[in-house]
């Protein structure tokens, strides 16, 4: 057993106690343990929970994170009923409201919501079976060590005393919580690595599921708004007479979201601080009157902003250049820019030598568009301000940076506001940014009343925040043996560079170089499902699998040779990567899928990346027809540690891996003047039913490391993969994503000699 | 304003709105059935998707001075208690990631079994690509149409 | 060279027109029979061919139907087209026996008898459906010569006579190309250009260009 130190926040408890009359209430605030254990801990991860026990036994588990479909709402809950040793079918559900008073750090991102509640999860319900255990100890008058509990039942074989958790609950709230606590043998979990079917299941599948867009009050008017309709422009003058003419339209105003003045948290991302909007009656009414109000746009002037980073508290100006972009010209200047010195940020042995002296020299270049997250429910959220309160109720990744942001724009504070949390649908990061939340917030606050802003599909596609585009560079050297002897990648993009200089292959070949550049822009970009790595595990498996065919070797083991080194001799020590749980997840699906086997008419590639603390690796089988892949199968598999509910890690690789693949394949947003030339589903194109793969096998390395990501490391992989196969069905090699829009020829034929 | 009467999950109900008004707003912030979702407003994604006479009808394209006699059935008028094959199958299968577009989802799929219980799995794959998940769970979303498939 | 060539081409789409019209008479003559409100076409209105007219007509008409707001639903393949630059169109319905979709791809699942104004949004009509399976009808791809052959003939028109052909111009479907509402462009003509060309081409004999 390992002791875990709780650390309880006793007033908090103490808050919560007086709140809840029925039963014990155990509140934990661990982020200082942690903290403390781990320097290096993102702020941004800290988080909450509490157990309820009622006195019939049924124990209600306040899942604290945001649910954005990534299941925290069933496994992190599961892994505090181990702990509590409850029979899962007692245990109940709710969503944890923010409450910084209360909680701290709730947060969905970065594929850690597990990974960092862990011990905390773990720690919560360890505690509260020690305070039920140790109440029945008292009660009885027998040793705490003799007491058993299994599914919610504590009992004493001696005596013959047997109870249900609900009966000891009050005596149990009256104890002292233990500052150091027992947690279970991994060998013993009974609940975790056991399928649990999602909590919320049955009220999605009848439509019951609150989400955002579902919160309706008495009394609530109906908001909208209109930005401007290009980057690099903003608000001049509007006539909005004709609207204000229209049947159940209210009024038509301006909001300043973030005055330029204002200092802007890490996620106060917004290409539009200033918005027109429009007031109503119904949803319908203010999306047909917004249409009708005439609005002179003019170009803004270059400026500077003040943000605060997520990793550096400390405010930075950031510079807004000024000038409407257009993709050709950005895909121009990526060209230009990668050719000129870049920044170097990691640099082993000699590699200029090295390449002199290679047999064999490889280059490639590989880019990749801009993306609009376009989560199923676009942005929106409810708000009711009053003189001494802000009720905030929506779909947020990250309520408590969004708190602070709100409290100090509309001059409250923490205490005055209240967000509660539905679940999202969707955001694969978009969510993180949530000027929506500020925006309704501060409507409600100018007409005094409750307000449900709705931004429609066009609003959400075509206000900004993208995945950055991106352009990476490759150049491999092979010696006459075909070994690997020097690996060179400079990366950049706008308005940021993808690059992780440390990953796989550094670390594995003896000359290494990595650069990085970025260009900057007013267009604004935000984190994307796997960050950076959504690009870079894509290109970096595509080029190892043409550096493994330069070099004569099968693509497994060209890996598996440059793992052994890096196992038996690395390069560097800064490696971010394990090389052992990397070859593993190979070596697993080498074996699932049986490579070099092949199945008639169908051609396959593999890749294998690692990400958020996890490793993925993929096989994707697929056949052309009519100039299309028809994907017929696609094999993963994973290390992510101890998995928590298998049925529902298995959904997230399927989905992550389909999702990779659809991206790579179809999606692009396009800048024309400034413009997002794409604005709803019939011109973005997200991949559908019909194209995605027919199947997906997952298999989960079995595995005692505490869990690492999930959300997001199956993304690149299967992108990779993609690219592989794609190449043996075609004899072509894709660089460019997405790989059903010739990039090549729309954007960089002409422009490769500039 | 035109006062209209439309059959809901077998109910009949008088609402107030603008001829132009599509069955989604008028079940959503009128009669507050909240489970059909608005996803795009162009009958792109199909998170809005409903049931009219049988048919699955994009409800954020179809203005409620279309719908006439025909009868409307949500995703909470779908069954009585959630036991329709398909909401079973969805949930044997674990199907929701986030969850938002599988009422239109689910629509679908009932409509397409209702019409053709025994469907190939490339007429599943066609019959479901009006509704996109984000989330990309198209592989359970079918696995889970093939049992639903035998229970109908 | 040139005219010679010419001349030979008209020669062959004239003899084409008269056999048709020849055909035309007698599936006329039998419906007349049964038809005393026939308002047919007076035979003396096509006894008023002009080849250089009717080709000319023809021109404009052709502009028209391979416009994409009309050219969407008459594809080359069973999946109707969809935007200005009639690509595939989204989701991939079907055509049906019918013409109407299948399952829950039927047309007037998206298509009401009226649609939701905005952009982007489905047109509407009561009838909306592509051509059917055993007459698909179809446009794209097809030149001028070959577009007018195929409308004139009832084995690939949808069975119809000259007349309900003329007609057929004022058909609801037909009309709703230049009201589908959004930005959506118009086609290049308007609608009552079109119907005088429409007429004007059947009305002078209905002639095929020479390519």
């Amino acid at each position: 057993m390992a002791k875990v130190k709780t650390h309880v926040n006793r007033r908090s408890f103490l808050k919560l106690s007086a709140a809840g009359s029925t039963g014990l209430l155990i509140q934990f605030s661990w982020f200082s343990s942690l903290a403390k254990e781990n320097p290096n801990l993102e702020a941004a991860y800290e988080l909450n929970g509490f157990i309820q026990i009622h006195t019939d036994g049924i124990v209600t588990i306040a899942s604290p994170n945001p649910e954005i479909g990534q299941n925290v709402k069933t496994s992190m809950p599961m892994i505090v009923a181990e702990e509590l040793d409850v029979n899962w079918e007692n245990v109940r559900v709710v969503q944890a409201p923010l409450n910084t008073a209360i909680f701290t750090r709730q947060l969905a991102g970065g594929s850690r919501s597990i990974s960092q509640s862990w011990d905390a999860l773990r720690m919560a319900g360890a505690t509260a079976r020690h305070m039920l255990v140790k109440a029945a100890a008292k009660g009885w008058n027998v040793p705490i060590a003799e007491i058993e509990v299994s599914k919610g039942i504590i009992s004493h074989k001696i005596t013959g005393n047997s109870t249900g958790f609900g009966k000891m609950a009050e005596a149990a709230s009256k104890l002292e919580i233990p500052e150091e606590i027992d947690v279970k043998n991994i060998k013993d979990f009974k609940i975790i690595r056991h399928s649990k079917y999602n909590v919320d299941g049955p009220d999605i599948v009848t439509g019951k599921a609150v989400f955002g867009l579902d919160v309706y009050s008495e009394n609530m008017v109906f908001a909208s708004i209109l930005h401007p309709p290009a980057f690099g422009m903003k608000l001049k003058s509007y006539d909005a007479s004709e609207a204000l003419a229209m049947k159940g339209i209210n009024d038509v105003f301006t909001i300043q979201t973030y005055p330029e003045d204002f200092v802007r948290g890490p996620f106060d991302t917004s290409a539009f601080p200033e918005l027109i909007v429009i007031t109503g009656d119904s949803t319908w009414r203010i999306m047909k009157a917004k249409k009708k109000i005439n609005v002179e746009w003019i170009p803004i002037e270059s400026h500077t902003i003040k943000v605060k980073g997520f990793r550096n508290p400390k405010a930075k100006e950031q510079t807004i250049p000024s000038g409407m972009e257009e993709t050709s010209s950005q895909y121009i200047s990526m060209i230009k820019k990668s050719k000129e010195k870049a920044k170097e940020v990691r640099k082993d042995g000699d590699p200029e030598k090295a390449f002199s002296e290679a047999v064999k020299v490889i280059e490639r270049t590989y880019t990749a568009p801009y993306l609009a997250h376009s989560p199923l429910e676009p942005l929106n959220f409810y708000a009711n301000v009053t003189d001494d309160k802000a009720e905030l109720i929506g779909p947020i990744q990250t309520p408590e940076y969004m708190e602070k942001s709100v409290a100090k724009r509309l001059g409250m504070t923490l205490e005055q506001i209240d967000i509660q949390m539905t679940r999202i649908g969707g955001g694969f990061g978009r969510k993180l940014y949530g000027h929506y939340l500020v925006e309704a917030a501060l409507i409600s606050q100018k007409i005094k009343k409750p307000v449900k802003l709705i931004y429609t599909r066009e609003d959400d596609m075509t206000f900004g925040a993208y995945r950055p585009i991106y352009h990476a560079y490759y150049r491999a050297g092979l010696d006459a043996d075909n070994n690997l002897i020097a690996f060179h990648v400079k990366a950049g993009g706008i308005p940021e560079s993808p690059l992780y200089a440390n990953r796989f292959p550094a670390g594995t070949v003896d000359n290494y170089i990595a650069e990085e550049w970025a260009i900057e822009s007013n267009i604004t970009t935000a984190a994307f499902r796997a960050p950076r790595s959504n690009f870079m595990g894509a290109v970096e498996q595509a080029f190892l699998d043409e550096v493994a065919e330069l070099a004569g070797k099968d693509p497994i083991e060209f890996r598996l040779e440059l793992f052994e080194k890096a196992i038996k001799n690395p390069v560097g020590d800064k490696n971010d990567y394990d090389p052992k749980r990397y070859a593993g997840v190979l070596k697993l699906i080498r074996d699932k899928a049986k490579w070099g086997t092949s199945k008639q008419g169908l051609s396959r590639g593999v890749a294998a990346y690692f990400c958020h603390d996890s490793y993925v690796a993929n096989v994707v089988d697929l056949r052309m027809e009519n100039d299309k892949p028809v994907i017929e199968k696609v094999y993963c598999a994973t290390d992510c540690g101890i998995v928590v509910n298998p049925i529902a890690a298995s959904n997230m690789v399927e989905g992550g891996s389909v999702d990779g693949i659809g991206h790579a394949l179809y999606s692009m947003l396009t800048i024309n003047k400034g413009r997002p030339e794409q604005n709803n589903f019939h011109d973005y194109h997200l991949i559908r039913n019909n194209d995605a793969p027919w199947d997906v096998e997952t298999y989960f390395v079995d595995s005692d490391v505490h869990p690492t990501g999930l959300g997001e490391p199956p993304f690149a992989p299967a992108i990779g993969a993609l690219t592989n196969a794609l190449y043996k069905a075609t004899s072509k090699r894709y660089y460019h994503q997405p790989f059903m829009i010739d990039i090549e020829e729309k954007y960089l034929r002409n422009n490769e000699n500039v | 304003m035109p006062l209209y009467e439309i059959h809901v999950n077998g109910e009949t109900k008088q609402v107030d709105v603008d001829s132009d008004t599509p069955v989604l707003w008028v079940l959503r912030d009128n009669l507050r059935l909240l489970g059909t979702k608005y996803g795009c407003g162009i009958a792109h994604c199909g998170a809005c998707t409903i049931h009219l006479d049988g048919d699955a009808v994009r409800s954020c394209a179809y203005p409620i001075s279309a719908v006439g006699n025909k009868k409307v059935t949500t995703i909470e008028g779908l069954s009585k208690d959630g036991n329709h094959p398909v909401q079973k199958a969805w949930l044997e299968h674990d199907v929701p990631q986030c969850g938002y577009c599988q009422a239109g989802q689910i629509m679908t799929a009932s409509s397409l079994l209702a019409q053709n219980s025994t469907p190939s799995d490339e007429e599943i794959r066609r019959a479901m690509n009006g509704n996109i998940c984000r989330c990309a769970t198209y592989t359970r979303i079918n696995r889970a149409i093939r049992t639903a498939s035998k229970d109908m | 060279m040139f005219n010679k060539t010419l001349s030979l081409k008209s020669f062959k789409s004239t003899a084409i027109v008269l056999s048709m019209v020849a055909f035309m008479i007698v599936l006329m003559a039998f419906k007349v029979q049964h038809n005393t409100t026939s308002d047919y076409l007076d035979l003396s209105e096509i006894k008023k061919k002009d080849s250089v007219a009717s080709i000319a007509a023809f021109e404009k008409v052709y502009s028209v139907l391979m416009h994409p707001r009309c050219m969407n639903c008459h594809p080359d393949g069973d999946v109707p087209l969809q935007g200005d630059e009639s690509r595939i169109h989204n989701m991939l319905p079907q055509r049906g026996p019918d013409g109407k979709g299948i399952l829950t791809m039927k047309c007037a699942n998206c298509h009401g008898a009226v649609g939701v104004p905005g952009d982007a949004t489905p047109p509407g009509n009561p009838h909306w459906h592509l051509p059917p399976a055993d007459m698909k009808m179809i446009f794209q791809g097809r030149s001028a010569r070959e577009l007018a052959l195929q409308l004139v003939n009832p084995e690939m028109n949808g069975h119809k006579s000259m007349e309900e052909l003329r007609l057929h111009a004022e058909d609801t479907l037909v009309k709703s190309g230049w009201n589908m509402g959004g930005d959506r462009e118009l086609p290049p003509l308007s609608y009552q250009e079109f119907t005088k060309a429409w007429y004007e081409w059947i009305d002078t004999g209905a002639y095929a260009p020479s390519k």
